[in-house]
């Protein structure tokens, strides 16, 4: 039977209890999103005991279906203070499902102390997890497993120093399919919200554990092997497609190329050192340094995209995997920065510290507009990201997020939305997810709505800024990307659901198969909007206004070279999505 | 003068390949080129091509125009990995003018 665990940090008790009824179709999204807005006092200090961190499977999370291995972690954001719903591709949330956790609580908070949690078929206990705090996460990580029964048993979820301290740029990393430390529910400082809960790390074993329960095994049959046809067909997300072969970063070049790649601050849209960092250039460069053409591997077991790559020193020896697009950027173009070597030890050092690559990468494009070092000089941001790590006056104050340093440096220019470091997306370029950015419940968030084509869904839209139905575009994208975040899939399989219909059925057909519904495309939608309803009405509570659904005031008027555009969608349009 | 960069497997039809620098084709306008008159003059075969293709940084198709001193940026069908619907479909997304599933087939462009 699926159950929860409900983990009290005050008295360090554990009690397992029945998955509600209200709840028994939720998952992933859906019920980390539930259980904040039901339990979490939405004016509550994120960094208080009031505050729930919780890790929640997808639907699908754990069975045969092809890259389903997303867990969700969700609470309130110390960077946002608003709700938040971050997840990750890893083993870890494979293990809490096959042991028939649908959700893992954690509540209140200790006097003192650092604390690890190990979760198994006999249960849950505690270890004091002092011994494991500093240092760098990879070595924690690594020695946690070993004295758990090694990688092959166990996956690991852990903070770094930058969560133990608290700080609001912090993530919580989870272990690739290898036992790296390396992915990450990154987004929003959840890693802030376990640190205050004196939570080191949770060690999941799911040895004796049964299958994740099926209830329609040849419906599920039928939207697997559905899904997994549009995925191994797609040109995106087969096998040596441009996933597996570039991985993520391959859109530097695009994006370089729309004029869309914020570079020093959102200050251009062009970086010209974007070839230099782009995915084509990790391959390269991996082939030169290897011998070898070196191909994407998993994040996490059962994906079929495999878009996870890993970029290696000079001497054939790996330096750090992986290096997202996302992250690329953040430390590439958003800082000046054109050497690979040096982006490379930045993405590693956020690994090592438990920090968050796009709100680092942006806050250090803000450090530089405030002089604390110069655009381009990677030696020094190296020093800074050291400086997190080591908890420094001013190591706290970059470990605080681009908002909070810009505060800390009088800087004005700050992109962000509620807080939350803008990512790789210029929305004066690109104005689509400009109307994301605004009006997600996440903040700046270049996943809220980066999925399904509109007449998929039944939605004629076009993202003309004067076209009357792109607020219903803008909702839609965010309802159909809460759906997928709650089955536990991995939002890439956007790419070929988008193209191919039967992969889309074939989505819907596994879930309902799975739980033993009877859903359609049609419930799609609702359940999308269901998550979104309870995450706006969350923010809604926590004292969020119309006034945050804005992009900041420099992008209304410093116009972007080369378009030299800026951002003018009517505050009434963006006012329309969620507010009308 | 029209500047072609182009990536991925499209870098062989330039001179330079190396991917960690540009791969620009540089050809001779025509009046009324169009994307899709400028990928042919290079010599790139429509079955590579993806749906992200820009003229001047802006979102195109085969049939935008290509103005004198235009910069053209081509990507491959294995690296369209810009999700299209970020832009304004002016018209069909697909280079290949191919219908999106529940659109009808158009026929060929005057």
């Amino acid at each position: 039977m699926e159950r929860m665990l409900r983990v009290n940090m005050t008295d360090r008790t554990v009690r397992f209890e029945p998955v509600p009824s209200s709840y028994i179709h939720r998952a992933g999204r859906w019920l980390t999103s539930s259980l904040v807005h039901d339990e979490v006092p939405p004016t509550c200090h994120p960094l208080g005991p009031e505050n729930k961190l919780v890790f929640s499977p997808g639907i699908v999370t754990g069975t045969a279906a092809p890259t389903s291995s997303r867990i969700s972690v969700g609470g309130k954001s110390p960077l946002t203070g608003g709700i938040k719903e971050a997840n990750a591709g890893t083993g870890w949330g494979r293990r809490l499902a096959r042991l028939g956790i649908r959700a893992l609580i954690v509540e209140g908070q200790p006097s003192s102390g650092l604390w690890l949690l190990k979760v198994d078929a006999q249960g849950a206990t505690f270890e004091p997890a002092d011994a494991w705090a500093g240092g760098r996460l990879s070595e924690r990580v690594t020695a946690i497993a070993t004295q758990h029964g090694g990688r092959d048993k166990v996956d690991v979820c852990a903070i770094g120093a930058a969560g133990e301290q608290r700080m609001a740029a912090a993530g919580v990393c989870f272990t690739d399919r290898e036992g790296r430390a390396s992915r990450y529910a990154g987004r929003g400082g959840l890693g802030a919200v376990m640190g205050s809960k004196g939570l080191k790390a949770i060690v999941v074993d799911d040895s004796g554990a049964g299958d994740v329960p099926i209830a329609d095994k040849a419906k599920f049959e039928q939207g697997r092997k559905k899904l997994a046809a549009a995925l191994g067909e797609h040109a995106i997300t087969r096998p040596k497609g441009a996933l597996n072969a570039y991985g993520t970063a391959v859109l530097v070049n695009i994006l370089n190329e729309a004029g869309g790649l914020p570079t020093r601050n959102f200050r251009e849209g062009r970086f010209e050192g974007a070839t230099k960092i782009a995915g084509e250039a990790i391959f390269e460069g991996n082939r030169e340094r290897v011998g070898r053409d070196v191909y994407n591997h998993p994040c996490s077991p059962g994906c079929v995209i495999a878009c996870s790559n890993t970029w290696h020193r000079k001497d054939g020896s790996e330096h750090t995997s992986c290096i997202e697009y996302e992250s690329d950027w953040a430390f590439g173009a958003n800082c000046g920065i054109d050497d690979l070597d040096q982006i490379a030890e930045l993405n590693l050092l956020c690994n090592e510290y438990g920090l968050d690559t796009i709100e680092i990468g942006g806050t250090l494009a803000v450090a530089a507009d405030g002089g604390v070092w110069s655009f381009g000089d990677g030696r020094r941001a190296i020093e800074l990201v050291h400086e997190i790590g080591r908890a420094t006056p001013l190591g706290r104050i970059l470990g605080n997020g681009a908002l909070f340093t810009g505060r800390a440096f009088g800087v004005t220019r700050v992109p962000h939305v509620k807080g939350q470091s803008m990512p790789a997306y210029e929305p004066r370029a690109i104005k689509g997810i400009g109307m994301t950015y605004a009006v997600s419940t996440m903040g700046a968030d270049h996943t809220s709505g980066y999925t399904i084509a509109p007449e998929i869904l039944g939605v004629s839209g076009k993202l003309d800024p004067a076209d009357p139905k792109k607020a219903d575009v803008a909702r839609t994208f965010q309802y159909a990307t809460a759906f997928i975040d709650t089955t536990g899939h991995c939002l890439f399989i956007a790419f070929a659901i988008l193209d191919l219909p039967t992969g889309f059925e074939g989505l819907v057909e596994e879930c309902a198969g799975a739980l033993g519904t009877a859903w359609t495309m049609d419930d799609v939608g609702r359940i999308g909007k269901a998550v979104l309803d309870l995450e706006l009405e969350f923010n809604r509570r926590a004292g969020f206004t119309a006034a945050d659904d804005r992009l900041p005031e420099f992008m209304t008027r410093e116009p972007l070279p080369p378009h030299n555009g800026v951002w003018d969608v009517p505050d009434r349009e963006l006012d329309k999505v969620f507010r009308s | 003068m029209v500047h072609v960069h182009v990536y991925g497997k499209l870098r062989r039809h330039a001179a330079a390949t190396d991917p960690r620098a540009a791969s620009v084709v540089q050809i001779t306008h025509c009046p009324g080129d169009t994307v899709r008159a400028v990928v042919e003059r290079v010599g790139i075969s429509l079955d590579e091509l993806g749906a992200n293709l820009f003229v001047d940084g802006h979102y195109a198709d085969l049939e935008t125009p290509v103005p004198d001193g235009a910069r053209v940026g081509l990507f491959p069908d294995d690296m369209q990995l810009l999700y299209k619907w970020y832009f304004r479909p002016e018209r069909s997304l697909d280079p290949r003018g191919e219908p999106r599933p529940g659109e009808t087939k158009k026929g060929p462009r005057p």
